[in-house]
């Protein structure tokens, strides 16, 4: 066995984990492990220019590809710096390895020179989190974090890697696998399963609800072939998209606050709803008093913490998504039975139709409905979409037709402005071949447009899209639709000119005013072999409707 | 709103408490007693004791499972329990007919004493949560300098 510093044992544990992709920044506490990665051909580090982004890249990378996402940072500073990203990847189960330095053990708890106290700081915000007490345990805890990330509900897991840590040597060899001891239930139980068949054959009005544990499950065949047995609507979550082609005859898109009214509507009146790999968040549900006031719902989830939390079950179920949604398909096809379909399909085939969203607006300034139109109509099917935060991500959650899984890519559970940029880099990295385009917000693309130097630098061509309206535009919209038009602390100015901002970097920018513009520049975007800024200018007085405001029914919209 | 007692096994490394006393922060639950010890398997027992609704219970019950370091949840019920508390009471400085009065209610509950220096004294006491309460109550402040407690530790009555 030859002898290795902590630092090399790490990279080659990463290594035997599979990684090819860290992003981070180094810093006092990880020059160790930098000097090492100074060698390494297997492993490609993306140097980002703040840690959040580095955070957020290794989300939006493990969202796209199913694999962890690893990011680094040094101690203190840089190691706070992740916080929110981490929070992020914790609040929409994304898994996601963190790495941080730490000043070295005999200086823990002095307030050394940049030293936070992270096991603290992170112990809320993870699945879980380790510190490194010594050079032999590196292999085991590493490989212990990857299994921890990717087990059950995925989540972020956090290495906390004092420097002494990383210099000491030892002999170690790396294990192929280690032991998890915890239990997780994946499969349903027979009784479980057999209750679901009943009440979805029994029922006459079906509806799908998926989430986002239907994306990290892998599971969204499966939801289209139960919708087709049942033919029952399929009506997904902000993470959920991408469960069902939303072009599909039984997709209803996306429920909620800023949902579809056809979704609300048909969440409101089925009879049976089959929730699954979701936590029925408020967002999603309204008033939960009234949310499916005439449905027995099964709910089907891998974390048993979410069963019953926020809305009443009837039929419990703690499984994997895939093996549940399996299970439960089997039993229906074991009775030969199919969906009676009917007048609720017919129900839903109008509700479809009636209110299917408009976007052909021709006005100038730029209705961002009309963006959405264009991006839909210049972009494949095989594009990754990933958003801001704001007025812009319920835009493109709401307008924007996703067809496949893993390819809309959104901070959900946190809001976390400043997200979509990173974590389009993180798709790109995770999938070159496909084009990436973040759909933007002015406000939220600042909060962290210093990445264009990464984009360029790496040679990582993603596109940004802003919907420009020089407004924090979803604060404005609730202050003018609850708070009497009093636009409080909203209003972003004339500056920058994101197009010369982007040429600053070496990217391209160009500014859009005109609907006929926006797809010939798009492509142009696309196709010039670099990161991309396409401002687009955007009316400022449009809102996002229809919505339902906090708290209130999902089934009576403000539109 | 009704006492739950858990009986939580997990594994014996840092930080452990915290991970548990969070989850109850967290959800604006207090937890009104808390003890400690090592198995001899090298695994650890927290017993915790908290007021709460049933849902809160039990969510926290599902909570305090997800933790990867936590082995097992099990609920415990004062009826099918024992449960038993030890006290240590060190008094003031006492005046004669004082300190036989003390002495009298140490006895009845079935305390001793333990060591006495002048006329100021320590006992002990254990058994269950009520007794204990009881004689603190009973002696009060004007006797009492200082009490300490080693919390309630409960094991179920179900043997194998």
């Amino acid at each position: 066995m030859p002898k290795m510093s902590g630092a090399k044992i790490l990279i080659e544990t990463l290594k035997s984990e599979r990684v090819k992709h860290i992003f981070g920044i180094p810093g006092g506490a990880t020059i160790p492990i930098y000097d090492v990665l100074y060698d390494e051909k297997e492993i490609r580090h993306i140097l980002t220019r703040h840690e959040q982004a580095a955070a957020h890249a290794a989300d939006g990378y493990a969202r796209v590809s199913g694999k962890p996402g690893v990011c680094m940072a040094t101690s203190g500073p840089g190691a706070t710096n992740l916080v929110t990203g981490i929070l992020n990847a914790y609040m929409d189960s994304s898994p996601v390895i963190a790495i941080t330095g730490q000043v070295p053990k005999p200086f823990l708890g002095t307030d050394a020179f940049q030293e936070a106290d992270m096991m603290s700081i992170m112990l809320p915000i993870t699945k879980h989190n380790f510190m490194i007490r010594s050079v032999s345990e590196i292999p085991k805890k590493v490989k212990l974090a990857f299994k921890i990330a990717m087990t059950g509900r995925r989540g972020p897991v956090h290495i906390d890697f004092p420097k002494d840590m990383q210099v000491a040597e030892t002999e170690v060899e790396i294990p192929r696998k280690v032991k998890y001891q915890k239990k997780v239930k994946v499969r349903p139980r027979a009784e479980e399963v057999r209750r679901a068949v009943e009440l979805l054959v029994q029922a006459n009005r079906p509806l799908i609800l998926a989430g986002g544990g239907v994306i990290s499950a892998n599971a969204a065949t499966e939801v289209v072939k139960l919708a087709e047995i049942l033919q029952a609507p399929v009506v997904t979550t902000l993470l959920g998209k991408g469960a069902i082609p939303e072009n599909h005859p039984l997709a209803l898109g996306m429920l909620g606050m800023h949902g579809r009214m056809a979704a609300n509507l048909a969440v409101t009146e089925c009879d049976v709803l089959f929730g699954v790999g979701l936590r029925f968040d408020d967002r999603a549900t309204g008033d939960v008093r009234h949310f499916a006031p005439r449905a027995k719902i099964i709910h089907v989830d891998i974390d048993p913490v979410e069963l019953g939390k926020n809305v009443r079950v009837d039929v419990p179920i703690v499984a994997d998504a895939k093996i549940a949604l399996r299970a439960v398909i089997k039993g229906i096809q074991s009775l030969a039975k199919r969906g009676k379909g009917g007048q609720w399909l017919e129900r839903v085939k109008k509700m479809r139709k009636d209110f299917a969203p408009r976007m052909d607006y021709d006005d100038v300034p730029i209705k961002p409905q009309r963006v959405m139109k264009e991006l839909m109509r210049t972009l494949s099917e095989e594009a990754i979409i990933t958003t801001e935060v704001g007025q812009c991500e319920m835009w493109a959650a709401h307008y924007y037709e996703v067809k496949k899984p893993r390819h809309f890519i959104v901070s959900g559970g946190l809001g976390t402005m400043g997200f979509g940029f990173p974590a389009a880099i993180g798709a790109k990295v995770a999938r070159p071949g496909c084009d990436v385009v973040d759909v933007a917000g002015d406000g939220s693309f600042l909060m962290n447009s210093q990445e264009l130097a990464t984009a360029v630098d790496n040679d990582i061509p993603v596109v940004v899209c802003i919907l420009d309206n020089r407004y924090l535009g979803m604060v404005k919209q609730w202050q003018d639709l609850f708070f009497d038009k009093r636009r409080s602390a909203v209003d972003l100015g004339e500056t920058p000119d994101f197009a010369k901002l982007a040429e600053a970097y070496g990217a391209w920018g160009e500014t859009v005013t005109r609907p006929s513009e926006i797809a010939p520049k798009l492509e142009e975007a696309l196709r010039c072999g670099k990161p991309a800024v396409l401002d687009i200018v955007i009316d400022p007085e449009e809102h996002v409707l229809p919505m339902v405001p906090a708290g209130g029914r999902i089934d009576r919209m403000l539109t | 709103m009704p006492t739950h007692i858990f009986s939580v096994l997990c594994e014996n490394e840092p930080g452990m408490m915290m991970r548990i006393c969070r989850s109850f922060m967290r959800r604006q639950v207090n937890i009104d007693s808390i003890t400690v010890g090592i198995e001899p398997s090298g695994l650890a027992r927290i017993i915790l004791m908290f007021n709460s609704d049933e849902r809160t219970a039990e969510f926290l019950r599902q909570v305090l499972l997800r933790l990867t370091q936590v082995i097992d949840v099990e609920k415990l019920e004062e009826k099918t329990s024992i449960v038993r508390e030890i006290a240590l009471l060190k008094t003031k400085q006492l005046s004669e007919e004082e300190r036989g009065r003390v002495l009298e209610e140490i006895e009845k509950v079935g305390g001793r004493v333990l060591q006495v220096a002048g006329k100021a004294l320590i006992a002990e006491i254990y058994g269950d949560h009520e007794r204990i309460e009881k004689l603190i109550h009973t002696l009060g402040s004007g006797v009492l300098k200082e009490v300490a407690r080693s919390g309630q530790v409960i094991i179920s009555k179900t043997m194998e």
